[in-house]
Protein backbone atom coordinates (compact mmCIF):
# COMPACT_ATOMS: atom_id res chain seq x y z
CA UNK A 1 0.00 0.00 0.00
CA UNK A 2 1.09 3.32 -0.68
CA UNK A 3 2.62 5.80 2.19
CA UNK A 4 0.63 9.08 2.46
CA UNK A 5 1.27 11.44 4.89
CA UNK A 6 -1.71 9.73 7.54
CA UNK A 7 -0.22 6.06 7.31
CA UNK A 8 1.94 6.88 10.39
CA UNK A 9 1.62 9.24 13.03
CA UNK A 10 3.20 12.68 13.11
CA UNK A 11 4.76 12.48 16.06
CA UNK A 12 8.28 10.67 16.14
CA UNK A 13 8.24 6.25 16.91
CA UNK A 14 10.19 5.54 19.94
CA UNK A 15 11.03 1.98 21.35
CA UNK A 16 12.19 1.08 24.01
CA UNK A 17 15.01 -1.32 24.56
CA UNK A 18 14.38 -4.76 25.61
CA UNK A 19 14.20 -5.16 29.53
CA UNK A 20 15.56 -8.36 30.24
CA UNK A 21 18.65 -7.27 28.30
CA UNK A 22 18.15 -3.55 29.63
CA UNK A 23 18.08 -5.34 33.50
CA UNK A 24 21.83 -7.09 32.13
CA UNK A 25 23.53 -3.80 31.37
CA UNK A 26 21.95 -2.31 34.32
CA UNK A 27 23.30 -5.08 37.23
CA UNK A 28 26.73 -4.64 35.21
CA UNK A 29 27.10 -0.90 35.80
CA UNK A 30 25.98 -1.13 39.46
CA UNK A 31 28.76 -3.62 39.85
CA UNK A 32 30.94 -1.99 38.33
CA UNK A 33 30.26 1.40 40.31
CA UNK A 34 30.25 -0.73 43.21
CA UNK A 35 33.59 -1.99 42.69
CA UNK A 36 34.85 1.94 42.12
CA UNK A 37 33.93 2.71 45.21
CA UNK A 38 35.26 -0.31 47.22
CA UNK A 39 38.98 0.34 45.35
CA UNK A 40 38.49 3.83 46.22
CA UNK A 41 39.07 4.87 42.55
CA UNK A 42 37.25 7.93 42.69
CA UNK A 43 39.02 11.90 42.93
CA UNK A 44 36.77 14.79 44.92
CA UNK A 45 33.53 14.14 45.72
CA UNK A 46 30.48 16.43 45.13
CA UNK A 47 27.02 16.30 47.12
CA UNK A 48 23.72 18.04 47.10
CA UNK A 49 22.80 18.47 50.46
CA UNK A 50 18.94 19.94 51.22
CA UNK A 51 19.69 21.83 54.72
CA UNK A 52 17.84 24.69 56.49
CA UNK A 53 14.88 24.76 53.66
CA UNK A 54 18.03 24.83 50.57
CA UNK A 55 19.88 23.37 48.54
CA UNK A 56 23.64 23.40 48.81
CA UNK A 57 26.51 21.96 46.25
CA UNK A 58 28.83 20.89 48.44
CA UNK A 59 32.24 19.34 48.80
CA UNK A 60 35.28 18.77 51.61
CA UNK A 61 36.55 21.88 52.90
CA UNK A 62 33.95 23.82 52.33
CA UNK A 63 32.20 26.83 54.08
CA UNK A 64 28.47 27.51 54.27
CA UNK A 65 26.59 30.14 55.90
CA UNK A 66 22.88 29.85 56.65
CA UNK A 67 20.41 32.78 57.67
CA UNK A 68 19.32 31.36 60.65
CA UNK A 69 20.03 29.98 64.33
CA UNK A 70 21.74 26.51 65.18
CA UNK A 71 20.70 24.82 68.36
CA UNK A 72 24.17 23.83 68.37
CA UNK A 73 27.47 24.69 70.40
CA UNK A 74 30.41 26.05 68.32
CA UNK A 75 32.35 23.24 67.23
CA UNK A 76 29.86 20.56 67.58
CA UNK A 77 30.41 18.05 64.85
CA UNK A 78 26.99 17.42 62.68
CA UNK A 79 26.06 14.72 60.29
CA UNK A 80 23.86 16.34 56.84
CA UNK A 81 21.37 13.41 56.28
CA UNK A 82 19.06 14.69 53.79
CA UNK A 83 21.68 13.87 50.29
CA UNK A 84 19.88 14.36 47.31
CA UNK A 85 23.18 13.78 44.97
CA UNK A 86 26.25 12.33 45.29
CA UNK A 87 28.89 12.97 42.39
CA UNK A 88 32.61 11.71 41.68
CA UNK A 89 34.58 12.42 37.87
CA UNK A 90 33.09 8.96 36.47
CA UNK A 91 29.94 8.46 38.08
CA UNK A 92 26.86 10.19 39.56
CA UNK A 93 24.56 8.81 42.69
CA UNK A 94 21.47 10.36 42.43
CA UNK A 95 18.81 10.30 44.79
CA UNK A 96 14.78 9.49 44.03
CA UNK A 97 14.59 11.65 46.17
CA UNK A 98 16.78 11.10 49.02
CA UNK A 99 19.98 9.23 49.11
CA UNK A 100 20.13 6.20 51.88
CA UNK A 101 22.73 6.87 55.06
CA UNK A 102 24.07 4.00 54.91
CA UNK A 103 25.65 5.39 51.49
CA UNK A 104 26.38 8.67 51.60
CA UNK A 105 27.50 10.28 55.30
CA UNK A 106 28.64 14.13 55.00
CA UNK A 107 29.91 15.64 58.43
CA UNK A 108 30.22 19.37 59.21
CA UNK A 109 31.45 21.69 61.90
CA UNK A 110 30.08 24.46 63.24
CA UNK A 111 32.44 27.61 63.00
CA UNK A 112 30.52 30.80 63.67
CA UNK A 113 27.44 32.72 65.14
CA UNK A 114 27.17 35.34 64.62
CA UNK A 115 24.53 38.51 63.54
CA UNK A 116 24.09 39.65 59.65
CA UNK A 117 25.26 43.04 58.57
CA UNK A 118 22.93 45.84 59.44
CA UNK A 119 19.91 45.42 56.66
CA UNK A 120 17.76 48.98 56.29
CA UNK A 121 14.28 48.06 55.74
CA UNK A 122 12.31 51.31 54.61
CA UNK A 123 9.34 52.32 53.49
CA UNK A 124 8.16 55.53 52.37
CA UNK A 125 4.77 57.49 50.57
CA UNK A 126 5.84 61.11 48.81
CA UNK A 127 3.42 63.57 49.43
CA UNK A 128 1.77 62.16 52.53
CA UNK A 129 4.66 62.76 55.37
CA UNK A 130 4.69 59.13 56.00
CA UNK A 131 7.96 57.30 56.18
CA UNK A 132 9.47 54.07 58.46
CA UNK A 133 13.03 53.22 59.15
CA UNK A 134 13.82 49.43 60.47
CA UNK A 135 17.03 47.40 60.78
CA UNK A 136 17.35 44.04 60.72
CA UNK A 137 20.46 41.87 61.72
CA UNK A 138 19.51 38.10 61.24
CA UNK A 139 21.45 35.65 63.22
CA UNK A 140 23.67 33.64 61.08
CA UNK A 141 25.94 30.11 61.68
CA UNK A 142 28.80 28.98 59.56
CA UNK A 143 29.51 25.80 58.93
CA UNK A 144 32.37 24.17 57.83
CA UNK A 145 32.29 20.87 55.81
CA UNK A 146 34.48 18.45 57.00
CA UNK A 147 34.19 15.25 54.53
CA UNK A 148 31.78 13.51 52.02
CA UNK A 149 31.94 9.94 52.02
CA UNK A 150 29.92 7.06 50.26
CA UNK A 151 30.17 3.21 51.13
CA UNK A 152 29.52 0.56 48.75
CA UNK A 153 26.86 -0.98 49.18
CA UNK A 154 24.81 -0.66 46.18
CA UNK A 155 22.66 -3.29 44.70
CA UNK B 1 20.96 66.93 80.13
CA UNK B 2 18.36 67.82 83.22
CA UNK B 3 17.58 71.28 82.81
CA UNK B 4 15.29 72.14 86.00
CA UNK B 5 13.88 75.85 85.45
CA UNK B 6 12.24 77.14 82.06
CA UNK B 7 15.18 79.78 81.49
CA UNK B 8 17.80 77.10 81.23
CA UNK B 9 15.58 74.76 78.64
CA UNK B 10 15.55 77.50 76.06
CA UNK B 11 19.34 78.28 76.68
CA UNK B 12 20.42 74.83 75.39
CA UNK B 13 21.38 74.39 71.75
CA UNK B 14 22.36 71.57 69.54
CA UNK B 15 25.43 70.32 69.80
CA UNK B 16 25.71 67.32 67.70
CA UNK B 17 24.24 68.30 64.47
CA UNK B 18 27.67 67.24 62.72
CA UNK B 19 27.33 63.78 63.64
CA UNK B 20 23.54 63.32 62.65
CA UNK B 21 24.59 64.99 59.32
CA UNK B 22 27.26 62.34 58.94
CA UNK B 23 25.15 59.41 59.98
CA UNK B 24 23.23 59.95 56.24
CA UNK B 25 26.03 61.58 54.12
CA UNK B 26 27.70 57.85 54.86
CA UNK B 27 25.43 56.54 52.79
CA UNK B 28 25.63 59.00 50.24
CA UNK B 29 29.20 59.27 49.68
CA UNK B 30 29.25 56.52 46.54
CA UNK B 31 26.69 58.68 44.82
CA UNK B 32 27.45 61.01 41.92
CA UNK B 33 27.17 64.89 41.69
CA UNK B 34 26.07 67.27 44.77
CA UNK B 35 24.47 64.30 46.24
CA UNK B 36 27.10 63.20 47.91
CA UNK B 37 28.20 66.15 49.87
CA UNK B 38 25.06 68.52 50.33
CA UNK B 39 22.73 67.26 53.15
CA UNK B 40 19.69 69.03 51.45
CA UNK B 41 20.09 66.89 48.86
CA UNK B 42 21.58 63.91 50.03
CA UNK B 43 18.61 63.03 52.04
CA UNK B 44 16.41 63.02 49.54
CA UNK B 45 18.47 60.21 47.67
CA UNK B 46 19.84 58.13 50.15
CA UNK B 47 15.72 57.76 51.15
CA UNK B 48 15.00 56.38 47.51
CA UNK B 49 17.76 54.36 47.67
CA UNK B 50 16.88 52.39 51.09
CA UNK B 51 13.17 52.40 49.58
CA UNK B 52 14.26 50.66 46.46
CA UNK B 53 17.03 48.67 48.01
CA UNK B 54 13.94 46.86 50.26
CA UNK B 55 11.75 46.43 46.71
CA UNK B 56 14.98 45.14 45.35
CA UNK B 57 15.61 42.17 48.07
CA UNK B 58 11.76 40.89 47.40
CA UNK B 59 12.64 41.22 43.68
CA UNK B 60 15.76 39.28 43.17
CA UNK B 61 14.16 36.39 44.18
CA UNK B 62 12.11 36.40 41.10
CA UNK B 63 15.27 37.39 38.62
CA UNK B 64 17.37 34.73 40.06
CA UNK B 65 14.36 31.73 39.31
CA UNK B 66 13.99 33.32 35.67
CA UNK B 67 17.99 33.06 35.03
CA UNK B 68 17.98 29.87 36.20
CA UNK B 69 15.35 28.78 34.25
CA UNK B 70 16.69 30.34 31.24
CA UNK B 71 20.03 28.63 32.16
CA UNK B 72 18.44 25.38 32.08
CA UNK B 73 16.88 26.10 29.12
CA UNK B 74 20.01 26.46 27.46
CA UNK B 75 21.40 23.55 28.82
CA UNK B 76 19.18 20.77 28.21
CA UNK B 77 18.73 22.62 24.63
CA UNK B 78 22.03 21.27 24.24
CA UNK B 79 21.08 17.77 25.18
CA UNK B 80 18.08 17.69 22.84
CA UNK B 81 15.08 18.42 25.65
CA UNK B 82 13.31 21.55 25.50
CA UNK B 83 13.00 22.91 29.76
CA UNK B 84 9.51 22.39 30.11
CA UNK B 85 9.47 18.25 29.46
CA UNK B 86 13.04 17.99 31.43
CA UNK B 87 11.26 19.42 34.89
CA UNK B 88 8.26 17.56 34.40
CA UNK B 89 10.26 14.60 33.83
CA UNK B 90 12.62 14.87 36.61
CA UNK B 91 9.41 15.54 38.58
CA UNK B 92 7.96 12.42 37.59
CA UNK B 93 10.93 10.72 38.04
CA UNK B 94 10.82 11.93 41.53
CA UNK B 95 14.46 13.90 41.75
CA UNK B 96 14.25 17.06 43.75
CA UNK B 97 16.73 19.41 43.19
CA UNK B 98 15.14 23.08 42.40
CA UNK B 99 16.40 24.87 39.88
CA UNK B 100 19.00 27.40 41.34
CA UNK B 101 20.87 23.64 41.90
CA UNK B 102 20.22 21.72 38.21
CA UNK B 103 21.63 25.74 37.01
CA UNK B 104 24.53 24.97 39.37
CA UNK B 105 25.07 21.40 37.82
CA UNK B 106 24.66 22.20 34.36
CA UNK B 107 27.32 25.06 34.94
CA UNK B 108 29.90 23.18 36.98
CA UNK B 109 29.25 19.24 36.59
CA UNK B 110 28.35 18.75 32.84
CA UNK B 111 28.57 14.77 32.82
CA UNK B 112 25.98 14.94 35.61
CA UNK B 113 23.71 17.14 33.56
CA UNK B 114 24.00 14.97 31.11
CA UNK B 115 23.19 12.31 32.90
CA UNK B 116 19.71 13.88 34.29
CA UNK B 117 19.37 14.91 30.82
CA UNK B 118 19.17 11.47 29.91
CA UNK B 119 16.93 10.61 32.69
CA UNK B 120 14.32 12.99 31.73
CA UNK B 121 14.37 11.57 27.95
CA UNK B 122 13.75 8.36 28.72
CA UNK B 123 11.78 8.77 31.25
CA UNK B 124 9.56 11.02 28.71
CA UNK B 125 9.50 8.42 26.43
CA UNK B 126 8.17 5.90 28.60
CA UNK B 127 5.35 8.33 29.45
CA UNK B 128 4.66 8.62 25.43
CA UNK B 129 4.03 4.83 25.43
CA UNK B 130 2.74 4.76 28.28
CA UNK B 131 -0.18 7.16 26.96
CA UNK B 132 -0.79 5.44 23.06
CA UNK B 133 -1.39 2.18 24.39
CA UNK B 134 -1.67 -1.26 22.81
CA UNK B 135 -3.11 0.49 19.62
CA UNK B 136 -6.42 -1.66 19.62
CA UNK B 137 -9.75 -0.65 20.09
CA UNK B 138 -11.35 0.23 23.15
CA UNK B 139 -14.07 -2.30 23.60
CA UNK B 140 -17.69 -1.79 23.87
CA UNK B 141 -17.68 1.28 21.54
CA UNK B 142 -18.51 2.10 18.14
CA UNK B 143 -16.45 3.09 15.48
CA UNK B 144 -16.90 4.72 12.47
CA UNK B 145 -16.85 1.42 10.33
CA UNK B 146 -20.04 -0.66 10.88
CA UNK B 147 -19.98 -4.08 10.98
CA UNK B 148 -23.18 -5.76 9.51
CA UNK B 149 -23.56 -9.51 10.33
Amino acid sequence: VAKTSLTSPPWPEVKLPDPVEEAKYHAEVVQKVNNMVAMGQYGRLFAVVHFASKQWKITSEDLIMMDNVMEAECGDRIQMEKVLLVGADNFTLIGRPLLGKELVRVEATVIEKTESWPKINMRFWKRHNYQRKRIIMNPQTVLRINSIEIFPCLS
Amino acid sequence: MVLLSAQRWVRSRLTDRFWRVQEVLKYARHFRGRKNRCYKLAVRNVRRAFVKATKARREKKRSLRALWITRIEAASLEHGLKYSPFISNLHKSQVELNRKMIADLAIYEPKTFKSLAALAQRRRQEGILAALGDGKEPEGIFSRIVQHY
